[in-house]
């Protein structure tokens, strides 16, 4: 393979594995202010917290989507295996060739409907529909960030899977597990 | 010629849009038959309603029911749709305001501003009282309750401390139930016996913070503008055949139920003490009317309309 | 186009996709963003991201991410390898008592989280080999573990209930209690199936040898502790949640917590540990999250480009059918799509169309929120797709093979085909407990 896809696919494996082990720690902000939204309300005297349940969505949708990317590189997905199961290691690749196109052309109306709505937001300063009304464009930054990656991640997907069909392995190692 | 296709998204459920905007739909594709037909969609059914004003500035959706404030409409003004406190005594006055104090003009020249969207007409609903899980009987059982209401009520209502919390309509009754709320400032007591609301919270607070919501008929400006005249006219008199079944239904509904109803015990707060509440809204409205000229446009006719009534004696304004 | 061809067409390209073994997301996802582009006219690029919106303000799907960290954290704690121990020296003695024990063990952690794969990873790692070792039925233990692990969406805590209650629009709370009774009465019915099994063949689960019965009373009663964490964390949890301290979400934060500091307590918290359970916890979050946005999208699509009127036309008015034989038609169906479709994808996809129609018919929606988890129970042991078969797979010994997995789940789908019919003609299975619990 060319040597700026292997420098591509090399970058955006390590890009990956720093961003998602990043965003696995999501979870614990996710716990601490879901409990401290429990604690605040169940403190005397503490008023309940206008904020936490906007801040855990929040942080919801920014661990699945900026973890998009360590997923999809790691293989997290299921798939249905009833005829994929049965063939060959050479014959899976030159499928996965084909319909990764189809999974980077969902990824891209994705990202195209996310810049679109990121755009509106930024232009007349969108709040979100609540008391606390926080700017909706940060938000809309990450999240578009975050399909932005795992699109990246595709196409390297595809340029590993390329490679294999030639006989060479171009990727990171991934880390064990699911 | 092929039947012109729209879609429309309330920002009400199911269960209240059967009666809040449901016929007169249905009465236009009656009318309209093979020249146009309307999709109707609930809450959150096609897009999330934070959504729906992209959404039908795009295209997405091609008209859309709601107040200003639900859909977070990028005008000044929008704080004055939905329930803006004590803007308003009776469901009448909407209607007023708009076709005879010129809000209507003001509703127009703000949306004129704003690209791909037509502001097409308002309309009165229902008035906004607390609905609850326990009683409230003065201010201080307001404090640290956890109310599903709307954003400028909220705001307003958290002087109070009250804790405003916004959810998708349809999880509401739930959240209730699962302790995410202690109750609802959102309705009156009609849509609590239509939703199911009386049926888990039991306690009904007479006292209200806005006589009647305000609110709103959009449509993408191209796909109104591409209408033909027949059916931009029809689509008028349906908007008006919504908003009048709004006020009889919602009228009628108010008073049977308070009289009636057997789900809910109704409580109040004392005259004197509610007044406090009518007057920090004043202070409200001051602060509202300085962000911006046409807000303060509003606000004047508010005060205006308002000090006609009160001049004008029972039965305009009673007490 | 016809609206009956819409659904048709999206439909049956899904399915095409599907069989191309690529990822379920991707499937379902290209299928609704490329139907958008082409029919729903201006805007319909938008859909996807909408969705994306809508999943945010889901606000009970917090609860997903923080049960599978649970459900991990537990799975490492070795609190279910002190369960383990419990149940095989308090059954061992039994004819298939260790099978019987299996199923004490699932039920216990099915308690404690809310999907089935943590179970599957107990029951496959700690479980398995020990039934193997003894002796036992290869098929049988195979078709135990998958079977008792899929009581954890029916067991509360429950990720599939709590997205049931968001479509159905039921609260939570009532589902959950719902749950109980039928997901004992299932461990009853498996446990009632293995004892007879292996009372007329004894040869599929031999009893411990003397020498492994031979344990002390004391060191017996004593094992029992094991038992006392899991009860603990189960009522901090739901204890808070059903008492209204808590709601949902944050009795999931508080849950997971719990199996933090029981882990901790335990001493089995180490660095690869943690790290373990945090990537295991992203992966299947992703999983899940980015099949809900993919099926979110598409339940819009489908909706608005007017097909789901197309198939409440079918059921109501065309088909003409009685309000029981349409509730047998749509789990039927729901049955025949679970085999090929994922049960979260089926979920959001699906039940929008279905959920209202069985409201209409006057069925109570807490009742058929159960129905629906077994159901979806059975889709998930069912091949040619179903979570615990690429599980099994993956962490089975290679004495098992695949046709094994396929065979080993026949007689616990007919269990549960028994279950589900139980259910469906004595509603207060499912209803009595909440309507005890609820009843003011
Ligand atoms: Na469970
Ligand atoms: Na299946």
């Amino acid at each position: 393979m060319p040597h700026a896809i292997r420098l591509y696919v090399r970058t955006m494996d390590r890009a990956s594995r720093a961003i998602g082990r990043a965003t696995m720690l999501l979870i614990f902000a996710m716990m601490a202010v879901l409990f401290w939204s429990a604690i605040s309300k169940n403190t005397p005297g503490l008023l309940p917290s206008l904020w936490t349940l906007e801040v855990a969505q929040f942080l919801m949708v920014t661990y699945f989507l900026i973890g998009g990317s360590y997923a999809l590189m790691h293989e997290s997905h299921v798939r249905m295996d009833l005829l994929y199961g049965m063939w060959s290691r050479r014959t899976k690749t030159w499928v996965d060739v084909v319909t990764i196109l189809f999974l980077i052309f969902y990824l891209g109306v994705l990202l195209y409907g996310g810049l679109s709505s990121t755009a509106y937001a930024l232009e007349y300063g969108e709040r979100s529909y609540s008391a606390w009304r926080p700017y909706m464009a940060p938000i809309k930054i990450i999240m578009c960030l975050g399909i932005g990656l795992t699109l990246l991640q595709a196409f390297a997907e595809l340029f590993k899977d390329i490679a294999r069909l030639r006989g060479e392995e171009i990727g990171l190692p991934t880390e064990s597990a699911s | 010629q092929s039947t012109i296709r729209w879609r429309l998204q309330t920002y009400a459920g199911p269960a209240l849009a059967e009666h809040v905007i449901k016929p007169s739909i249905d009465a236009f594709n009656k009318v309209a038959g093979d020249q146009m037909q309307i999709e109707l969609y609930y809450a959150d059914q096609l897009v999330p309603t934070g959504e729906l004003f992209r959404a039908m500035q795009r295209g997405t959706i091609d008209a859309v029911q709601s107040d200003d404030d639900s859909i977070a409409a990028p005008v000044d003004i929008s704080v004055f749709g939905g329930y803006f406190p004590f803007a308003t005594r009776y469901s009448l006055d909407v209607p007023v305001l708009f076709n005879r104090y010129g809000l209507r003009e003001i509703w127009e020249e703000a949306y004129g501003e704003i690209d791909g969207v037509t502001w097409l007409s308002a309309g009165a609903w229902d008035p906004c009282h607390f609905n609850t899980k326990e009683p409230i009987r003065s201010l201080d059982d307001l404090k640290g309750l956890r109310v599903f209401t709307f954003p400028t009520a909220g705001r307003f209502l958290s002087r109070f401390g009250v804790v405003p919390v916004t959810l998708p309509w349809e999880d509401v009754e739930v959240a209730v139930q699962t302790g995410e709320l202690d109750g609802i400032a959102w309705s009156g007591i009609t849509e609590d016996y239509t939703v199911g609301w009386s049926k888990v919270t039991p306690y009904f607070l007479t006292n209200n913070i806005s006589g009647a919501w305000c609110g709103s008929y959009f449509a993408n400006s191209e796909r109104w503008a591409e209408l033909p005249e027949n059916l931009k006219e029809l689509f008028k008199l349906c908007m008006d055949s919504s908003h009048y079944y709004r006020q009889y239904w919602y009228w009628g509904g108010e008073a049977d139920l308070r009289v009636n109803g057997t789900d809910m015990e109704l409580t109040s707060i004392p005259d004197a003490e509610w007044q406090t509440v009518e007057d920090e809204a004043m202070k409200f409205w001051d602060e509202i009317a300085a962000e911006s000229d046409r807000n303060a446009r509003v606000v004047k006719i508010l005060k205006d309309y308002n000090a006609t009534m009160r001049k004008a004696g029972t039965p305009y304004r009673c007490g | 186009m016809s609206y009956e061809m819409i659904a048709l067409l999206m439909f049956a390209s899904m399915m095409l996709m599907l069989l191309t073994g690529q990822r379920v997301f991707a499937a379902i996802g290209f299928v609704a963003v490329a139907a958008a582009l082409l029919l729903w006219g201006d805007g319909g690029s938008e859909i996807g991201f909408s969705a994306a919106m809508k999943l945010m303000k889901w606000y009970p799907l917090l609860t997903l991410p923080l049960f599978i960290y649970m459900g991990y954290m537990l799975s490492e704690s070795g609190i279910a390898d002190d369960l383990y121990k419990m149940f095989h020296v308090w059954f061992g003695p039994v004819r298939g008592g260790l099978a019987i024990g299996t199923i004490g063990l699932m039920v216990a952690i099915s308690a404690m989280n809310g999907l089935s794969v943590a179970g599957m990873a107990i029951g496959a790692t700690i479980a398995l080999p020990e039934l193997l070792r003894r002796n036992y039925d290869k098929i049988m233990v195979t078709g135990v573990i998958q079977a008792g692990s899929s009581l954890g969406i029916l067991v509360p805590p429950s990720v599939v209930l709590v997205l049931y209650g968001m479509i159905a629009r039921q609260p939570v709370g009532q589902l959950w209690l719902a749950g109980v009774t039928p997901g004992l009465m299932m461990a009853g019915l498996f446990v009632l199936y293995i004892a007879v099994r292996c009372w007329f063949q004894p040869s599929l689960g031999p009893t411990l040898s003397k020498e492994e019965r031979d344990v002390p009373l004391a060191e017996k009663l004593l094992l029992l502790r094991a038992g006392v964490l899991p009860l603990l964390i189960f009522f901090c949890m739901m204890g808070l949640f059903v008492l209204g301290y808590t709601s949902l979400v944050e009795s999931s934060a508080v849950g997971a917590l719990a199996a933090t500091l029981a882990a901790l307590v335990k001493r089995r918290v180490t660095r690869a540990v943690m790290g373990e359970v945090l990537r295991k916890t992203l992966g299947v979050s992703c999983m899940f999250m980015w099949i809900i946005l993919a099926a979110l999208c598409f339940g819009a699509v489908f909706d608005g480009l007017g097909a789901v009127r197309a198939i409440e036309t079918l059921f109501v008015d065309r088909l003409g059918l009685g309000p029981w034989e349409i509730l047998i038609l749509m789990q039927l169906s729901f049955l025949l799509m679970g085999t090929f479709l994922d049960d979260t994808a089926m979920l959001v996809i699906v039940a929008p169309l279905y959920v209202p129609l069985v409201g209409h018919l006057g069925f109570d929606l807490v009742w058929y929120g159960v129905l629906y988890t077994i159901t979806c129970q059975i889709a998930y042991m069912t091949p040619p797709f179903g979570y615990n078969l690429f599980l099994m797979r993956a962490m089975a010994p290679p004495e098992v093979t695949l046709i094994d997995i396929y065979r080993s789940i026949v007689p616990f789908v007919a269990v549960m085909a028994v279950g589900l019919a139980l259910v469906m003609a004595f509603p207060q299975i499912a209803l009595w407990l909440p309507q005890m619990v609820y009843a003011r």
